[in-house]
């Protein structure tokens, strides 16, 4: 009985390890990692192989398998972890890529099973099919490893192992870098937009997860002394998915309890049922439970049993969940405090400079979608610290030529100039940051997470927003942090939204979902703003006031541009205009050039 | 060269029964845009219904046939009426519905392994003289698959190309707004797709347990990667994308595996699929969507 | 125009309607009435809800408040195939076609409510409406230009012979010449032949030139409304759309 309760110990921690890994993965950076278990199967081959002898001295040489270093502990479960991370990297293409999610996952799910295949066919690698046995446990030259003082001694080092895992995790995605990789979860392409760099941080987790889940191999093969291709197949990548889902995704201590109910749990509850006429029914009937509990759980909890936490960050005990209303709620939104709010000092703006020299502009921009031209030969200026407007009918190619700017999409040929450098292939990321940002048409807000959060995750260089940053803990960027969360707060106060601080985005009303946007895409420091119809959905009130706050911006020295079809609101607030049509600049210039162009007032400005 | 023409007739059979299974699939994504990973284990059960109906209840052959044809339409159709089709109004992201047939999935092929046992079972009877030709041997029953095949893939052909029904089921895979703005009654088509699908797949599974000759409950767990592979390469979605990609796949594995290790031969088929997602996830010929 | 590519039109009346998506209203309380051989049209800025407006009333969004009455019969929150079964023919905006089908094809499911032997007869009719689809029958909707696609999309509407026809924003995408052509002779051809007419159009001034009865939407409610004639002098609507005023910078 103490044997049993020992082992229980080393499975549970091994378990709740992988899956702790796993939900960092997919729980909080959106990583659908469906062959997570080759992470863990291969820290189980390596930390074996290392600690073993060369297969041909050893054990009368009847299992085959590479390496054999004869290494002492705790070198082969160093080993395991590293060679969890190298695994890793070539997966991160597939996670990276603009797949599908659904497309990316059946990819990892496949090279799982292509991977056992290989193993299990190529026998001088891992010994085949049968396996590797005989697997040293560490220390057995000085401990007995039946023993029952070692067992437990092991699985308190397991479970020691376990902790440590947790609170490195929860020191991760506690931070600002977790705050960017949930981001990245919830919309990626913004998430980019505003400066995440989204391959390294894909990758940086899936090493991670790597690493921690070879470790978890490691472990396990040290108690248990075998390992083989039977121990990682096509079912058992779904029981740890199934644990993090029960568990809750985007949660720890979820995650851990996922892996004590689940994987834990089933093989447990199986050693107690009554003895059935036909043995072979019970791992069956536990694969079914396992797909019941899968389709059960997600159309009835979906979030699972510990939900992802929502992050206070305001102090405020409280929060209020914005009610949907009519739109009535936007008019009534009071922008009235924010002309007190000093732009200048709060968003880092330079002096507005007088020159209107141009900072961003495009030469011959093309862009085609299966042999349609969209956008032909597009050759614009943005002047410095002028509010420039975009216009045309829909389908003129206005958002086009706005995401190539941004780099959102790339160009079919053409160039783009930035303060005189060629980014024609510098990607969004890096545009954002070296300060270029734009918002979107369509709702993009990161639903997930809560106003404040939106708003926090998009100031430029924070200390925590790095992976090392993170992992470097509170005591680094906390007070940093905190600074910026104050500033987050101020532009809240301002734009008087003080109360939704807390509150998830993804409830709020539409023009106030438009006013985060543009209050994230504020502290993100640009130097030019591209605004994708921002008053698109707004109540004309609000729209209004939305304008007069952009002259101000742009009077305190920041540079806009607007994509907008409504004349009246280049009129009101635009000068100069461009304006475009199929896909091509039709004129540009100021507002009363513009008038005086009669194919202009003909065609576009005058419907 | 002889290695090769045999290889070659291997090829063929294992590119009839994919293709069969592949079109399915297919379609089922096209109306759907769900990967039914529950594919597998509905292929296996239609199997064993067709070796139940045939070699326990002594029923004629064809007539066992199409017992596992209507299982697999029925049974498809249960599981995308009360299953997927739930699921999706809440509008849950697509990973969501995969992880759902997975655990489908589970249940249909662990079902059944709890309902038949573990052990194998072969279907006896002979299976016909060895023909000869071209240099490639097969055998009455492998003939008749084939043929079974090229029947049954020129009546899909038949269908979407020539009658209302395909078209409108092509129609709903394309735009399914448009089509019920102009009157088509997209949830009847997609029930139907779904029979019809359904009945491929458990043709399908037949014929892959009777050509195997040995099959157990999980055996058609890992068939899902080269339905997977032939239909990414076709291009998601596409009826006759999937021939060509069933093709190409079953005669590229059996060709390899006459030069290479056979072991190994459905590697080729995890290659491509992985190829095929992170360079071309639309197909070979197919186009990516504009934003 | 021919008279026999459409039905003798219906009354369309929209009765305080509510709509929008996930319970949450984009349009609220919108009263709009198109009656037979009159051109309706709905103009605004994006996001506005005039696209909302025109998907509730064929089913493709859902009504939250009010009534869409086609005649005498009430077809709110009636499934958009259904919609179609009582002679309302929609384009949208965008996806107006079947890009991997001929353009034969997506004339014939536009004709998926015929008995079998008028859909010969009523794709020649068609064809005679756009005589430029006839040397492109066999082609892929998705090869199509922009203006080519367009005519498909009305062809593929009038398939149905409806009577009333529900369009957003046909002249999107198109070439000025091209537009004016589409609406003057075309849409307000479609309105003199009998036909209800309910039109969204961004170009507002072109929409005032063939419309009997416009609507301004803004903010999801209606803003104004009236005869062009009476608009066209209102301050507010020349203010908004014909751009009178200086810049206010």
């Amino acid at each position: 009985m103490a044997f049993y309760i020992a082992t229980i110990i080393v499975y549970g921690a091994v378990d709740s390890m992988a899956c702790l890994a796993l939900n960092a993965e997919f729980g909080f950076a959106g990583l659908s990692n469906f062959g997570f278990i080759i992470f863990q199967a291969v820290g189980a081959y390596v930390a074996a192989i290392l600690s073993m002898g060369g297969w041909k001295t050893s054990n009368a040489g009847f299992q085959q398998y590479v390496l054999g270093w004869h290494l002492p502990f705790p070198l082969p479960w160093i080993g395991a972890a590293l060679a969890g991370g190298l695994l890793a990297l070539p997966f991160v293409f597939l996670v990276g890529k603009r797949l599908r999610g659904d497309f990316a996952a059946v990819g990892l799910l496949v090279s799982a099973v292509l991977l056992n295949q290989l193993v299990t066919n190529f026998v001088p690698l891992f010994n085949g099919a049968a396996g590797i046995s005989l697997v040293p446990a560490p220390f057995q030259g000085f401990f007995n490893p039946q023993g029952l003082q070692y067992q437990f001694a092991y699985g308190g080092v397991a479970v020691v192992l376990c902790v440590l895992v947790y609170f490195l995790l929860r020191r991760m995605t506690e931070s600002p870098y977790g705050r960017s990789l949930r981001a990245m979860r919830d919309n990626d392409i913004v998430a980019d937009a505003l400066g995440k760099n989204l391959r390294v941080q894909r990758t940086s987790m899936m090493v991670l997860g790597g690493m921690i889940a070879g470790l978890s191999g490691a472990v396990l093969v040290g108690f248990i002394n075998l390992w083989s291709p039977g121990a990682w197949g096509y079912a058992e990548t779904i029981v740890l998915f199934a644990a993090v889902i029960v568990g809750g995704a985007g949660n720890h201590k979820g995650a851990v309890l996922g892996a004590i109910l689940v994987p834990l749990g089933f093989e447990e509850i199986t050693r107690f049922l009554p003895p059935l006429s036909n043995p072979a029914l019970v791992p069956a009937l536990e694969w079914v439970a396992i797909g019941l509990l899968i389709i059960l759980f997600l159309w009835f909890r979906p979030n699972g049993i510990l939900p992802e936490r929502r992050r206070i960050l305001s102090g405020v005990i409280g929060v209020i969940e914005p009610v949907p209303t009519g739109d009535d709620s936007d008019a009534l939104i009071n922008l009235g405090k924010i002309d007190q709010m000093d732009f200048r000092s709060l968003l880092n703006l330079e002096t507005a400079s007088t020159s209107h020299d141009v900072i961003l502009l495009s030469e011959n921009l093309t862009r085609a979608f299966n042999g349609v031209t969209v956008v032909a030969d597009v050759s614009i200026e943005i002047q410095r610290g002028r509010l420039t407007g975009i216009i045309g009918p829909n389908g003129a190619g206005k958002s086009t030529t706005l995401a190539m700017l941004a780099g959102t999409l790339a160009p079919t040929s053409g160039r783009i100039m930035y303060e005189g450098r060629d980014i024609t292939s510098m990607p969004s990321h890096e545009r954002a940051r070296a300060g270029i940002i734009r918002t979107f048409q369509l709702a993009s807000e990161f639903k997930r997470l809560t106003v404040l959060e939106n708003l926090v995750s998009a100031i430029p260089r924070q200390q925590g927003d790095t992976f090392w940053g993170a992992a470097r803990g509170r005591r680094f960027w906390g007070q940093e942090d905190k600074v910026n969360i104050e500033r987050a707060q101020e532009m809240l106060e301002g734009f008087g939204l003080s109360q939704y601080a807390d509150s998830y985005a993804g409830g709020l009303s539409g023009g106030q979902r438009r006013l985060v946007e543009i209050m994230r895409a504020l502290l993100a420091e640009p130097k030019v703003l591209l605004l994708d119809e921002p008053m698109a959905g707004v109540h004309p009130s609000l729209a209004h006031k939305i304008g007069d706050q952009l002259t101000r911006l742009v009077d305190s020295g920041m540079t806009i541009a607007m994509v907008e079809h409504e004349l009246a609101i280049m009129d009101a607030f635009c000068d100069p205009v461009i304006v475009l049509a199929e896909g091509r600049v039709l004129a540009q210039g100021t507002m009363a050039e513009l008038r005086a162009n009669e194919e202009v007032v003909e065609a576009y400005l005058v419907g | 060269m002889s290695v090769f023409l045999s290889s070659l007739g291997f090829g063929l059979i294992t590119a009839a029964v994919l293709a069969i299974a592949t079109v399915g699939f297919t379609l089922q994504f096209a109306v759907t845009n769900v990967l039914n990973l529950a594919y597998g284990s509905v292929m296996i059960n239609s199997a064993f219904v067709t070796y139940y109906l045939n070699i326990h209840a002594h029923l004629n052959a064809w007539v066992a046939l199409i017992g596992g044809v209507v299982t697999g339409a029925i049974v498809s159709y249960l599981i995308n009426r009360f299953i997927f089709t739930p699921f999706q109004r809440r509008q849950l992201p697509p990973i969501t519905i995969v992880i759902v047939a997975l655990g489908v999935d589970l249940c249909g092929t662990f079902g059944l392994q709890a309902i038949v046992g573990g052990s194998y079972f072969s279907y006896k009877q002979s299976f016909g003289r060895e023909w000869h030709f071209l240099g490639m041997y097969l055998s009455t029953l492998q003939l008749t698959i084939i043929a079974i095949a090229v029947v049954v893939l020129g009546l899909i052909h038949w269908l979407l190309k020539y009658t209302k029904l395909g078209k409108a089921m092509r129609a709903t895979s394309a735009n399914m707004n448009l089509a019920r703005n102009s009157g088509v009654r997209t949830q009847w088509v997609i029930s139907t797709t779904w029979i019809i699908s359904g009945g491929l797949c458990g043709l399908a599974g037949t014929v892959f347990a009777m050509d195997t000759g040995v099959f157990v409950a999980t055996s058609a767990q890992l068939y899902i990667v080269l339905l997977l592979a032939a239909m990414f390469l076709g291009g998601p979605g596409e009826p006759y994308g999937a021939m060509l990609g069933a093709l190409t796949i079953g005669v590229a594995t059996e060709v390899s595996a006459a030069f290479i290790n056979p072991e190994y031969k459905e590697v080729i088929a995890f290659l491509v699929l992985l190829g095929m997602l992170t360079f071309r996830p639309y197909g070979i010929f197919g186009k990516e969507k504009t934003l | 125009m021919s008279a026999d590519l459409s039905n003798p039109g219906q009354i369309l009346r929209a009765k305080s309607v509510s709509a929008g998506y996930d319970g949450r209203a984009i349009v609220h309380g919108i009263d709009v009435e198109a009656t037979p051989g009159k051109v309706v049209s709905i103009v605004g800025p994006n996001g506005s809800g005039k696209s909302t407006l025109l998907k509730a009333i064929v089913g493709v969004v859902p009504v939250l408040g009010g009534t869409v009455t086609i005649g005498d019969t009430d077809i709110t929150n009636f499934a958009p195939e259904r919609v179609a079964t009582m002679g309302v023919g929609y384009v949208p905006q965008i996806d107006d076609v079947f890009p991997p089908l001929t353009v034969k094809e997506n004339l014939e499911i536009g004709g998926y409510l015929l008995p079998r032997r008028e859909v010969g007869p009523r794709i020649e009719a068609v064809l005679e409406f756009f005589p430029r689809l006839t040397s492109m029958m066999s082609r892929r909707a998705g090869k199509l230009s922009g203006g080519e696609r367009k005519m498909l999309a009305m062809g593929r509407v009038l398939m149905l012979r409806p009577s009333v026809l529900v369009l957003d924003e046909p002249t999107a995408n198109l070439a000025p010449l091209v537009a004016t052509q589409l609406l003057e002779e075309y849409i307000r051809g479609f309105a003199d032949s009998g036909s209800t007419v309910l039109l969204v159009e961004q170009r507002a001034k072109a929409a005032l030139r063939v419309s009997d009865w416009t609507l301004v939407l803004g903010g999801g409610r209606v803003v104004l409304s009236g005869a062009p004639k009476d608009l066209e002098n209102n301050p507010v609507f020349v203010e908004s759309f014909l751009g009178g005023g200086a810049a206010k910078r």
